[in-house]
């Protein structure tokens, strides 16, 4: 988690300009009057936590996205654009596919970010509901997208209930991610056989209430957590607990701050996760 | 994969090697066992009865070929409870590799479908042998996978759809994921001859345009709606309202705001039929229930017209498709 700005800093022109570029990508328009909102909704002795909490925001835009999956694709062992060149079979397959969720969307960026967009690659890309027929076998690669993984659980409860009975004959499969926390990576790889890649990895220090986040103090702390508790009284510190402030371009995650995406009649996050 | 055209049921089973002593933590799941998940009360028995006597009846594995580690082919309740136990070793009953075909019969037999399983994952498993050993035959696929026929049917009727309508069954996340019988509700409609000889009819169109109601709950709130639809259509064309129902159908998959109601045709309505005749149902169940079957034993053209009923009963249950629970 990067550093706010001093406490007392105003929110001034250039501070709320700063915000409203750096979250400039974001599926819903954050602009000052939105960003402006936001604040009011906390009382007036505590606007200035409200707007060091923006400052760390750690905001993921579509380029660092694209760069993400670019970098994750030329990393994996086997892969060539040149089919000639390339180890055994690829599969790339939205690891979650139901209308309107994060896999299509994130299967679709893979595909524009490494310049497979075009028709003669959709024979890489895949439904998971082919994978049995098309049965890859340990000379074979399946490459699962998805955009973020926060405790690592649905990773973990998806590869018992679906994955592992799709993928039977042994291929190496690599679960790529744009982000992910330490936890989640650890527990993906210890309990499943996919091999977890994220491009962004939090750490203890990204969890804005554990002792290791050292901007904030322990009074502040509970100041947001009151909030929190407002926005969401049944997951105050993030599904999970993970207590994250990322946002990713087209979704902020649910285990960040639900301050800053939950939308509720007690609250408006300034990232909402649905339209 | 090895293609099996003519296979009999022993070619299906896999050939025994021998007995031995395994280590617990040297064994593996099936990747094609159904599920991992196993009720609790059962596996409880089992482990106070392993607990006692230790393991009786050797596990079956097979040794892996590309990877050389053992997997359980039958036993993985005692595997697990083992381990529970901390059991060092446990008894096996070594037999040869089975091929794919082999694998899935064996799970298939071993591990009865459950009906709270997903079906999806048992349908692709099912298109599978129904690709190796060329057969499509609902009943020969029964026998063979130990699966209930009306199982088969409902899982062929899964394997109808495109690819990308069988992954939304497939979905990680179970709050989102499409439930099989959304689709196989569908079906009836989405197959129905006379809807599919309607010119402006595109059956993924229609399917894609039924699961946005059904998910943001407009006009259709229950899989069971699309029985009522397939009522409504069949009722109306028995009334030779082919051209109406048609116009009204069409209206109902373009305008999400319309209802199910937009389907009814007033003058073919059998709705005030069906509550007379369930009352007369709900009756005779009554009398049934306080039967003293006693004082009626040898009343034997009472008992005859009794079965003949049940006969009926199970005969129109089955035409519409009800699972029947004994």
């Amino acid at each position: 988690m990067r550093a706010p700005k001093h406490r007392g800093s105003p929110v001034d022109m250039a501070r709320m300009r700063g915000w409203v570029e750096e979250f400039a990508g974001y599926r819903i328009a954050v602009n000052e009057g939105r960003i402006g909102r936001w604040l009011q909704q906390f009382e007036e002795a505590d606007r200035d936590l409200a707007a060091r909490l923006l400052d760390v925001v750690d905001f993921i835009g579509n380029d660092q996205i694209a760069a993400a999956f670019r970098e994750a694709l030329s990393g994996l062992p086997g892969w060539s654009p040149d089919e000639n060149r390339r180890s055994g079979r690829w599969f790339f397959v939205a690891f979650s596919s139901s209308a309107g969720e994060s896999g299509d969307q994130m299967l679709h960026r893979f595909r524009t970010a490494n310049n497979l967009a075009g028709r003669r690659y959709d024979y890489l890309f895949h439904y998971r509901s082919e994978l049995l027929m098309l049965a890859p076998g340990e000379e074979d690669t399946v490459v699962l997208i998805d955009d973020f993984a926060g405790t690592g659980n649905q990773a973990c409860q998806a590869w018992e209930e679906v994955y592992r009975e799709l993928l039977p004959f042994g291929p190496r499969i690599y679960l790529i991610l744009v982000a992910s926390s330490r936890h989640a990576r650890e527990k993906i790889r210890q309990g499943t056989e996919m091999t977890p890649h994220a491009h962004f990895e939090l750490g203890d220090g990204d969890n804005f209430f554990a002792s290791a986040c050292r901007h904030f103090t322990v009074s502040e702390k509970e100041k947001i957590l009151h909030y929190c508790e407002m926005a969401d009284p049944s997951n105050p510190r993030g599904y999970g607990e993970c207590g994250f402030v990322i946002v990713l371009a087209h979704k902020c995650p649910n285990n960040s701050l639900p301050i800053l995406h939950v939308r509720r009649r007690s609250w408006e996050g300034l990232f909402r996760r649905h339209d | 994969m090895k293609s099996q055209t003519t296979s009999t049921q022993s070619d299906l089973s896999p050939k025994a090697i021998g007995v031995k002593e395994l280590s617990t933590d040297k064994l593996f799941p099936n990747p094609h066992n159904p599920r991992m998940l196993f009720d609790k009360d059962p596996l409880r028995i089992l482990r106070d009865s392993i607990a006692k006597v230790g393991i009786l009846v050797p596990l079956t594995v097979y040794r892996e070929g590309r990877s050389g580690r053992f997997v359980i082919l039958d036993g993985q309740r005692r595997w697990i409870v083992a381990q529970e136990l901390d059991l060092p070793t446990v008894p096996v009953n070594e037999v040869a590799e089975p091929n794919l075909v082999q694998n899935i019969v064996t799970m298939f037999q071993i591990h009865k479908l459950r009906e709270d399983w997903e079906l999806m994952p048992t349908a692709l498993k099912l298109e599978v042998l129904m690709k190796e050993l060329q057969e499509r035959n609902e009943k020969k696929l029964a026998a063979l996978t130990g699966l209930d026929q009306a199982v088969v049917s409902r899982c062929k009727k899964l394997l109808d759809y495109p690819r990308r309508y069988q992954a939304l069954m497939l979905e990680p996340e179970p709050a989102v994921r499409v439930k099989a019988d959304f689709f196989i509700e569908l079906y009836a409609v989405r197959n129905d001859r006379f809807v599919n000889s309607l010119d402006w009819f595109d059956r993924n169109d229609f399917t894609a345009k039924m699961l946005e109601r059904y998910q943001n709950r407009k006009g259709i709130k229950a899989v069971t709606d699309f029985r009522t639809v397939k009522q409504y259509i069949a009722n109306s064309r028995k009334a030779g309202k082919d051209k109406e129902i048609a116009r009204r159908l069409r209206e109902f998959v373009e305008d999400v705001e319309l209802g199910l109601d937009h389907l009814v045709i007033r003058a073919v309505d059998v709705t005030a039929q069906a509550r007379k005749l369930e009352g007369e149902v709900v009756g005779l169940r009554k009398l049934l229930h306080d039967l003293d079957v006693k004082s009626y034993y040898g009343e034997e053209s009472l008992w005859a017209e009794l079965e003949e009923l049940l006969r009926v009963i199970m005969r129109r249950l089955e035409e519409a498709g009800r699972r029947i629970r004994k």
